[in-house]
């Protein structure tokens, strides 16, 4: 399968193709009162509304100080739609297909945590929204 | 009732079944054997026929009876069609052309002539035809003027991302110097893309649909419900004007069949019951559509029996082990909601008593999955009424758009009272202020703020108002007052319980639009 790399809480994490939707730059976020930190805000692309999410706060990280409009890994599955930013992008490699249980694999000496959107969607709705 | 809204979406639904109608002559001319065409062609004039008689249109419901009693003879395997017969029809077609378009008028005296002849010889049997008509040289009509498409909805969808793309060119222009570029090619672009930013966002009224023709999609299955359980009833639409997301509208499809289909099944009684109790003898089914606030409000009520309070106190007992003190103690929201449950809905003794009940889950789910709610009041003997909120979806509404800190809201225009420049209120009305940035978790303004925004709060839907005293608030600076296309929440932000939905400015900007009854 064809993996998305990107770097993210000082980790390697990959993203499956099929999940991208579009890598977006040039858009400007914007902020949504009551959310919590690393839920950056909203953009409209395409008629759609995606949530945009600083991947490196969310995975425990520091929150990235955003300078002027970074780039928006776009997913889209199902009914939904979330943006992430990632720290730094890598490319696309091409991984053996895994078993279903293999989240992490190792290619050109880097460690690659293979992560699901779903996953993180789970992990988002068990944040607080709110005062 | 607005006879003449009516007449309109009637002349509207009609040309479109005509031009079908032709289409399947042509065809049945080829083959006369074609029974499905045939069925075709007989229930395309049948719903004309329908419709014209709703609307006392005599004329056009009289030469559709006569064509359809035709057609049903040919779809029998007595008689057989012939080119005259067939050619007879297409005349009966393009008369009722002339006859929607004049609204059951006979616009000319070539058309009352026109009429006299078809109407004649559809009194005969088709057998009688060939003996009468002698050929004869036919005037071609022109097709009558393209004033409307058909287009995929998907085809819309494309044209707004198109358009979307090409607004974000302007955030990929070069970086051009003085000497590069001159104050009239400056202009020129700030001209195409504020032109641009337009078309988009009138491309983006495309997506909305009158609650009107939502309605008319039920037309004919509530006469044939009707049909099906012995019922007369008739079917109106309140607040038809009001656009709505067709993607909104097409989820809600299903939800309104089974409410529909309930209230002819069970909830409209037998004629004779009607008349015992001094009722109307037509029924009557309502969709009353509204905005509310930043909510869509969706009424389906009819004036039939009413939901039978003693099926829900047997379900109570026997599912949910209450008592009878316990069930008396319940509001009558909580104690009709009961029948949204899954259990109710499959307990099918039960719910022929209640007189509700089937598939009413799918309804609450499909109405959950919305972010919307559903209400339930009934009246023994006085009927029922679903009352459906939903977050407006994609729609367009004026609003307030201003600044608090780093953030951009948006208030209903309907909602604002007043705005007034923060230097011209007293100190004493300083203290009464509601404090929004404190509500919203917006720290410290870094700016004083300049304007006071006095806003009312929506009307709950059962028209009361949630809070006497209008809420004024501080903001940082007002955009303006623009119109904002609407989309709703996602999953997440629904969770803060203080926003109604994402605004759209016309220069693709977005504002947060906050729901009023929560804040």
């Amino acid at each position: 399968m064809e993996c998305f790399i990107f770097e993210a809480a000082e980790k390697c994490l990959g993203v499956e193709t099929e999940y991208i939707y579009r890598i977006a730059d040039d858009i400007q976020i914007i902020p949504v009162p009551l959310a919590p930190p690393c839920y950056r805000g909203l953009i409209y692309f395409r008629g759609d509304l995606f949530d945009v999410i600083d991947l490196g706060s969310l995975m425990g990280g520091e929150r990235s100080l955003l300078n002027g409009k970074p780039y928006i890994i776009l997913l889209k599955w199902g009914q939904r739609k979330l943006g992430l930013i990632p720290d730094k992008i890598i490319g696309i490699t091409r991984i053996e297909e895994n078993n279903g249980s293999q989240t992490v694999f190792t290619e050109e000496g880097r460690t690659t945590e293979l992560i699901m959107p779903e996953k993180i969607w789970k992990i988002l709705s068990e944040l607080p929204y709110g005062p | 009732m607005d006879l003449e809204k009516y007449k309109k979406i009637f002349v509207q639904e009609a040309s479109k079944y005509l031009e079908e109608l032709d289409i399947a002559l042509i065809r049945v001319e080829k083959d006369f054997s074609d029974l499905q065409m045939w069925g075709e062609i007989h229930g395309k004039i049948h719903s004309i026929k329908g419709m014209a008689k709703a609307l006392s249109m005599e004329r056009i419901a009289g030469l559709c009876h006569s064509m359809e009693e035709w057609c049903k003879q040919f779809q029998g395997s007595d008689i057989k069609p012939s080119d005259e017969a067939v050619q007879l029809l297409i005349d009966g077609t393009d008369l009722l052309k002339g006859l929607v378009a004049g609204k059951n008028d006979v616009s000319s005296p070539e058309n009352l002539k026109e009429w006299e002849r078809i109407t004649a010889r559809l009194v005969n049997s088709p057998d009688e035809l060939v003996k009468q008509i002698t050929p004869e040289v036919r005037p071609v009509s022109s097709p009558s003027k393209i004033d409307r498409i058909r287009v995929d909805y998907s085809l819309i969808e494309e044209l707004l991302a198109r358009s979307q793309e090409i607004m974000l060119l302007e955030n990929r222009l070069p970086p051009l110097s003085q000497d590069q570029i001159s104050t009239g090619l400056k202009s020129w672009i700030d001209n195409y893309m504020s032109m641009l930013k337009g078309l988009h966002f009138q491309l983006a009224r495309l997506r909305l649909m009158p609650v009107n023709d939502f309605g008319s999609l039920f037309e004919k299955t509530i006469r044939d419900l009707g049909k099906t359980y012995n019922r007369d009833a008739r079917f109106e639409v309140v607040g038809g004007e009001i656009e709505v997301d067709i993607g909104l509208l097409d989820r809600l499809r299903e939800p309104f069949m089974h409410l529909l289909r309930n209230s002819i099944a069970h909830g409209i009684e037998p004629l004779d019951e009607r008349i015992k109790r001094g009722k109307n003898q037509e029924g009557k089914i309502v969709l009353d559509a509204d905005k509310i606030g930043n909510n869509l409000v969706l009424k389906v009520s009819d004036d039939g029996g009413g939901i039978e309070r003693s099926a829900i106190i047997k379900y109570l007992k026997n599912k949910r082990s209450m008592s009878d003190e316990e069930i008396s103690r319940m509001p009558d929201d909580e104690f009709f909601d009961s029948i949204l449950s899954v259990d109710f809905s499959s307990a099918s003794g039960t719910t022929q008593l209640a007189g509700r009940g089937i598939g009413m889950d799918v309804v609450a789910r499909a109405i959950g999955y919305l972010n919307g709610s559903m209400s339930i009041h009934s009246e023994p003997s006085k009927g029922t009424q679903f009352t459906i909120k939903l977050p407006l979806s994609l729609s367009i509404v004026y609003a307030v758009v201003c600044k608090l800190g780093e953030y951009t809201l948006s208030v209903p225009t309907l909602n604002v009272v007043s705005i007034e420049r923060a230097e011209a209120v007293s100190s004493e009305q300083n203290g009464a202020f509601y404090d929004l940035g404190d509500r919203l978790g917006i720290d410290a303004h870094t700016t004083k703020p300049t304007y006071i925004l006095k806003v009312r709060q929506a009307l709950n839907i059962n028209g009361e108002t949630a809070r006497e005293t209008p809420v004024r608030f501080a903001v940082d600076t007002i955009i303006g007052n623009m119109p904002l296309m609407v989309m709703p929440l996602g999953e997440l932000l629904s969770r803060a319980g203080a926003f109604a939905g994402v605004g759209i400015m016309e220069n693709g900007g977005i504002s947060i639009l906050l729901d009023m009854d929560k804040i």
